[in-house]
């Protein structure tokens, strides 16, 4: 990075921690940047990157089958125009139809029968049965059709210890993930800008 | 009671400044997560492609950007063969400085050692398309030069040629890539993540549809160990170390208060009533 690059980098560092303070102009400045910069990078690269290529192009190439995508991104735009937002609802429904039918099966594949099947094959160790047990009384806790009384009530109240563990090492793993943050601008503030450390 | 927050943040921001200015060298222990990882890559022949995907946003670079490098250390030093790319925009321009940065280092040589894709969007469809063809979903590498002008591309038609997937990812990346890829077409995956999604992948790599995690700051240090490297993640680790300490002693200290507090209360309105 130019040392340019550096001090932009390391002053909007600052004040975006500027807010930890209190709200600030500096704060707001570097806030507005960074959303600015998102933005614009995301437009830049979706055009370089597929619009460009992927549908000026071709069409410019006499591809006329990419008439039917650009009508239908055109549609989702019309819906700026109060009169006809109607039309909106056939690229939508296109896309919700294409995503549904491409997405139910693989999650139920993935997500359900996998994991169901993985629970199930391991109740030979204990960590196994620990798993299972845990499946099981956590899944009876998220049962709402019967009052949590009798012996649904213990059951159900394991279910939440094992989501309380679950909360536990994943705030963990939260707090663990901020402070590397926090550790990655500090260590460039000290060492790309001010270079009191070895990078 | 209250405290000011301000000095809570005070007290976090030395824990990390002063382990950077004078490192005391904690030791760091390697996990059988990380260590599997590495025995995987070790196991992968040399010359055999590795898919790295760039599944992050820029605001995540100081975690996954030393997960990027331990992995593409270990994957140049063993001559393993990397094609990059991403599937969220802000990881595409990362993606592309730190695949260039790390192949000079080890004196790669692009379009042979290793290529570059690009980003494309609707992560769904570059990964169903990529089991097909990945040339129709990358008809040409970041810079414009056609998929088939590249040496190590022309020898990759789809998943049937990658050795492994990389996920470097900060988000839900690593789902799609076990239901569309690893389910559909049996490619493995595994997962370099921010520490924040370690706990949402333990079932997938439980159930085998992940083979290995290596997660934050921590899993790049560990990573690093076994390379016999000392970069950024075991740099950053006595400061973790110790911001951790600071944080669970200041939680402890926040409860003894607050009991001590409640039970004073408790107290003083017994008293109340008994009087």
């Amino acid at each position: 990075m130019s040392d340019i690059g550096i001090w932009i980098t390391a002053l909007a560092t600052l004040a975006i921690y500027s807010f930890l303070y209190r709200d600030n102009p500096f704060y707001k400045a570097a806030e507005y940047l960074l959303i600015g910069l998102t933005v614009g990078y995301s437009l830049v690269i979706s055009v370089k990157t597929v619009l460009w290529p992927g549908l000026v192009l071709p069409l410019l190439g006499g591809d006329t089958a990419k008439i039917i995508p650009l009508v239908l991104g055109g549609l989702m735009f019309i819906r700026l125009v109060p009169k006809l937002g109607g039309w909106s609802r056939i690229p939508l429904a296109v896309y919700v139809g294409a995503g549904a039918g491409v997405s139910i099966p693989a999650m139920l594949k993935a997500r359900v029968l996998q994991q169901m099947g993985a629970t199930m094959s391991n109740v030979t160790t204990i960590s196994g049965v620990i798993m299972l047990v845990g499946v099981i009384t956590t899944i009876l806790y998220f049962y709402f059709s019967r009052e949590q009384k009798g012996l649904l009530q213990p059951v159900a109240k394991i279910g939440t210890y094992y989501m309380m563990i679950f909360f536990g090492a994943t705030f963990g793993y939260t707090v663990m993930s901020r402070v590397s943050l926090l550790i990655g601008r500090m260590e460039f503030l000290l060492g790309d800008w001010l270079r009191l450390i070895a990078r | 009671m209250k405290l000011d927050r301000r000095i809570i943040f005070m007290i976090v921001a030395l824990a990390v400044v002063v382990p950077l200015l004078f490192p005391l060298g904690l030791p760091v222990a390697v996990t059988d997560e990380t260590r599997a990882v590495y025995e995987r890559l070790e196991r992968l022949e040399q010359g055999s492609v590795v898919m790295l995907s760039f599944d992050h946003e820029a605001s995540s670079l100081p975690e996954v950007r030393p997960l990027a490098e331990a992995i593409l250390n270990h994957c140049f030093r063993r001559n393993i063969r990397v094609v990059g790319l991403a599937l969220f925009a802000e990881g595409a321009a990362v993606g592309y400085d730190i695949l260039h940065d790390l192949a000079a280092r080890h004196d790669k040589q692009y379009g042979h050692d290793y290529a570059y894709l690009g980003y494309r969007p609707q992560y769904t469809a570059a990964i169903l398309g990529m089991g097909e063809s990945i040339r129709e979903v990358f008809p040409t590498d970041y810079d414009d030069t056609p998929y088939d002008d590249i040496p190590l591309l022309r020898e990759i038609r789809n998943y049937g040629d990658i050795g492994l997937v990389v996920s470097v990812a900060d988000g839900s990346l690593p789902t799609y890539w076990v239901e569309y890829a690893q389910a559909r077409y049996g490619q493995e995956i595994i997962a370099a993540l921010t520490a924040v999604m370690v706990t949402a992948y333990a079932p997938y790599v439980d159930a085998g549809q992940i083979s290995g995690v290596l997660g934050g700051l921590k899993g790049a240090a560990e990573y690093e160990i076994l390379l016999g490297r000392h970069a950024a993640g075991k740099r950053g680790m006595d400061a973790q170390s110790l911001a951790h300490l600071s944080i669970a002693v200041m939680i402890v200290i926040g409860n003894v208060v607050a009991f001590g507090l409640r039970r004073k209360n408790e107290t003083t309105e017994a008293g109340g009533h008994s009087s």
